[in-house]
């Protein structure tokens, strides 16, 4: 296991290298000047130089991207800031260290995800199980139908329609908004309940669709069959056997998933004015802000790269047929 | 005549002349260009005023109260907050309630603005035509922390102008006091030195000798841009984040992106101030609210949003015939002209011959891609390049746009077939979006009729400026805007026509270059009566109109909602957006 862990977290190294590279390369292939940006209305030559030479941008990108990585490990000084390794660099849109962004805006993104996460692990589960175990009768259609419409929902049309409903006009639930746990533990799930509840109803549908046909599937293998030849009762075989013949799936796909949210939910934290690092992606490509781009990027990249290899180490623990090759 | 007698007589002249309602376009006419061609809309009416007008309090809003907090919601945080650093509108506006400037502008109940003295006792006196002027300081104008604001603040807040890490500012006094080449002249106060043109007699007298006459330099210094800094508290460029207050408001926190929150500044007197009323105990300001959120809070009108306002958001295009053609949210809406006129530049290194660019003119479908945009609340038919916010503006329509907003393909034919130019090609630059793919349809299909070929060319959207403003470009037409940064018409047409600032990258899109207009423009720069001073900026539109060199589109509005719980919202139409100087929660 240990070197499994070894030989994956320097295979991550080098694809988030690769990431990095790649994103300089292609902020640099759009023909746009990011220092014009931060120019006056009426910008002056000067003005663009003294901007290029601060931001970097008076170097060819290969030359850039050396300094950027080097700084990680040396850090440097920008508009006056120190930033001590390891360095991130600066963004000169918000005037602040790219590094300190990050973690500012990292808690509410995982907030998001957590919470979500919870609601939509436990309700899609248990409703794909109850599915599973009443296969064919009313409960399984109900949950297949209500599954299917879910799935189909879009952030974007039933964040709108659950914002009208639950905060603009009826005042039920208090608008989206994000108060850090350790200041207010009830303020902080009240702030965030009405994106949960949209994120699960969409969510959940996978769920339950998935933990439904993988029970349902372990359910006609044949060392269910056999078990239940011995004797042993429903509950028992459906619990002890096809339970955890389906988490492996579960666990994988799960892994994947969290990592694709915690990366950066876009939609989601924009429909709800959730300051995220998915709203933070979508500012730094807006604004053409080089350094927060690759920094939200390598942050993306990093949780989905992590949440592979650990999908990967729990589902050996889970299944004992999977070697670490 | 000295310059505060011309001032007082101008001040007389130009409230007569401008208040007149002058005959555009637009209206309310849900796009109908027939009728609207009929509705007059009232220009603005700026006028100078006086040592009188300059005196504090600000004139009081009828039943308003003092106390409670407005939350303003906006899409984007301020991208600076130091003065030095401000040259957006949005950034302008916040700061008027934490920074003070020399002049400023109070808006009179009837609407129109007044030029006054913000931090001077008046708008300030020259007697050299505008080469030097003088200002003299207020009793009782303070920092939040109570010290007095004197001379030395306000000749310190230029010097530092002169810093390198002063990027994003506007350039206007630096220029005039130092050439073109400021920073080579001066290095900024950082080191010890001083700019020896501006001198401080005494804590109270301010005088500055620019190198060259500029009689509107009074205008030139309300933008915010040139608000006071102290050099006690002066954190160099970490002042962006939290700028000391010489105004009623402080800033207490500002989290980037997230939220801005201000509360009285103890040290700010009334007596002092014309311009601001400062009626709200606090500030909370969100942002990341985007258009179509913050237009269904608006409409929905709950909870604390009933005290909600915003500066930046307008209307969402899809809620607009909604808000308009529903009496509830009538008395919650603000519509206003901006200084912002839409132009689509014609390329004159290309088109060269006048009647081909007047076939362009004449084949044009304002009427479509107005509509297209948003109707009468995009804006009203534009027939000039001066916008009716400026002084001295004046209605002349040399082809007809209000008569045929929807074009005139046979006219347009006629002269491209005099002009032996049929089947001329038209390389048309947009922005790749899904509306201005409409639009560049419709503009296809006109020029078409009119017998141009036509060549669209998308960009995108981050790339399309930095795309158009290069010199060789190859296009022959191309949509941009332009708005005054203050009322004059030398910042309404001089960057946009002076032929000499023809530059990569500079603002002279269609590339004109006219020895008789440079000139003209130079002579208009230099006429110290207001009113002499707009007609001569009106003539100049006109001789742009009749050399036919681009097209006027529209001349820009805004549409915005705020809560039930505010009252004196007022539209500032030097900014094109929304004031927060009036309002009060009820």
């Amino acid at each position: 296991m240990l070197r499994f862990l070894v030989r994956r977290t320097l295979g991550a190294l080098v694809i988030l290298l690769i990431v990095s590279m790649i994103t300089y390369a292609l902020f640099f292939a759009i023909p746009a000047d990011p220092a014009r940006l931060y120019c006056g209305k009426v910008c002056t030559p000067e003005n663009l130089a003294l901007i290029k030479h601060d931001m970097g941008f008076d170097h060819a990108w290969p030359v850039q991207y050396w300094n950027w990585l080097s700084t990680i490990f040396t850090g440097g000084t920008f508009n006056g800031v120190h930033c001590g390794a390891p360095c991130f660099g600066y963004s000169f849109d918000k005037k602040e260290l790219v590094g300190g962004i990050l973690l500012d805006r990292f808690p509410t993104t995982l907030s998001l995800t957590v919470g979500s996460a919870v609601v939509f692990l436990v309700i899609g589960i248990g409703t794909g199980m109850l599915a599973a175990h009443k296969q064919g009768k009313a409960a399984d259609k109900i949950a297949s139908s209500f599954s299917l419409l879910a799935s189909s929902m879009q952030i974007y049309v039933a964040g709108p329609l659950a914002l009208w409903a639950l905060c603009y006009s009826t005042d039920l639930l208090e608008l989206p908004t994000y108060v850090p746990f350790t200041q207010d533990p009830l303020g902080w799930a009240g702030g965030l309940l009405v994106p949960w509840i949209v994120l699960s109803l969409i969510w959940t549908a996978n769920y339950t669709r998935m933990t439904r046909s993988s029970m349902v599937e372990q359910l006609s293998e044949d060392y269910v069959r056999t078990a239940r030849a011995k004797g042993m009762s429903g509950t028992s075989v459906f619990m002890r056997y096809a339970w955890r013949g389906a988490m492996g799936t579960i666990v994988t796909v799960f892994g994947i998933d969290l990592g694709v949210l915690l990366g950066g939910a876009i939609i989601t934290e924009t429909t709800f004015s959730l300051h995220g690092l998915g709203e933070l992606a979508i500012h730094s490509f807006r604004d053409s802000d080089l350094s927060l781009l690759v920094g939200v990027t390598v942050v993306a990249a990093t949780l989905i790269v992590f949440f592979n290899i650990v999908v990967d180490a729990a589902y050996a623990l889970i299944d004992p047929r999977i070697r670490l090759a | 005549m000295s310059s505060r007698k011309t001032r007082l007589a101008a001040a007389i002249l130009v409230a007569g002349a401008l208040t007149v309602t002058t005959a555009c376009s637009s209206g309310h006419s849900n796009g109908d260009g027939a009728s609207a061609s009929k509705a007059p809309v009232k220009t603005t009416a700026i006028s100078v005023g006086t040592a009188e007008d300059s005196k504090g309090p600000a004139a009081q809003e009828p039943n308003a109260k003092k106390g409670g907090t407005v939350n303003m919601i906006d899409r984007d945080d301020f991208s600076h907050l130091d003065p030095g650093q401000i040259y957006l509108n949005y950034n302008s506006e916040v700061s008027l309630l934490f920074t003070r400037q020399l002049t400023g502008y109070k808006t009179m109940p009837d609407g129109s603005q007044k030029l006054v003295g913000d931090l001077a006792t008046d708008t300030g006196t020259t007697t050299d035509g505008g080469k030097t002027w003088k200002f003299t300081l207020k009793d009782g104008v303070k920092w939040q922390d109570g010290t007095p604001i004197t001379s030395a603040d306000v000749k310190y807040s230029i010097e530092r102008l002169y810093a390198t890490f002063i990027k994003s500012g506007p350039t206007y006094i630096q220029s005039w006091l130092s050439g073109a080449d400021y920073r080579t002249a001066y290095e900024g106060p950082y080191n010890g030195k001083q700019l020896d043109a501006v001198q401080t007699p005494d804590d109270k007298t301010v005088v500055i000798a620019f190198q060259d006459i500029h009689p509107d330099a009074n205008f030139t210094l309300a933008m915010t841009g040139y608000g006071v800094v102290p050099q006690a508290h002066d954190t160099k460029e970490e002042y962006d984040k939290k700028p000391f207050s010489s105004g009623p408001y402080q800033i207490t926190e500002h989290v980037t992106d997230r939220s801005l929150d201000l509360e009285r500044n103890p040290n700010w007197d009334p007596a002092t101030d014309p311009i601001r009323n400062a009626y709200p105990d606090k500030w909370h300001m969100t942002f990341g609210v985007q258009l179509q959120q913050s237009t269904e809070r608006f409409m929905a009108d709950n909870g604390e949003d009933k005290t909600a306002f915003t500066f930046h958001n307008t209307v969402d295009p899809k809620y607009i015939d909604e808000v308009k053609g529903n009496d509830k949210y009538k008395s919650r809406t603000l519509e206003g002209l901006t200084p912002y006129v839409d132009y689509y530049y014609i390329n004159n290194d290309r088109i060269k011959d006048k009647r081909v660019r007047e076939a362009l003119i004449r084949a044009f479908p304002h009427k479509q891609t107005r509509q297209l945009q948003g109707g009468t609340s995009y804006g009203d038919y534009a027939t000039s390049y001066m916008s009716p916010t400026v002084l001295g503006y004046e209605s002349y329509d040399a082809y007809g746009i209000l008569k045929k907003p929807e074009g005139d393909p046979e006219a347009a034919k006629k002269l491209l077939t005099e002009a032996n130019a049929l089947g001329t090609t038209i390389v048309y630059p947009y922005n790749n979006t899904p509306i201005q793919q409409k639009v560049t349809e419709a503009i296809r299909d006109a020029l078409e009729k009119a017998g141009f070929k036509f060549v669209p060319k998308p960009l995108d959207a981050k790339t399309y400026y930095d795309t158009v403003a290069l010199l060789d470009n190859g296009a022959d037409l191309y949509w941009g805007g332009w708005g005054a940064d203050w009322p004059t018409g030398y910042t309404s047409l001089q960057q946009v026509w002076d032929g000499r600032v023809i530059a990569d990258g500079g603002q002279n899109l269609a590339h004109v270059n006219n020895p008789e207009i440079n000139s003209a423009i130079d002579a208009a720069a230099k006429i110290a009566d207001p009113v002499a001073q707009g007609k001569a900026w009106a003539a100049i539109d006109k001789q742009l109109q009749d050399n036919a060199y681009s097209i006027p589109d529209v001349y820009q509005r805004s549409l915005s909602l705020y809560g039930s719980g505010l009252g004196g919202v007022k539209f500032d139409s030097l900014a094109g957006l929304q004031s927060p100087l009036n309002i009060y929660v009820k």
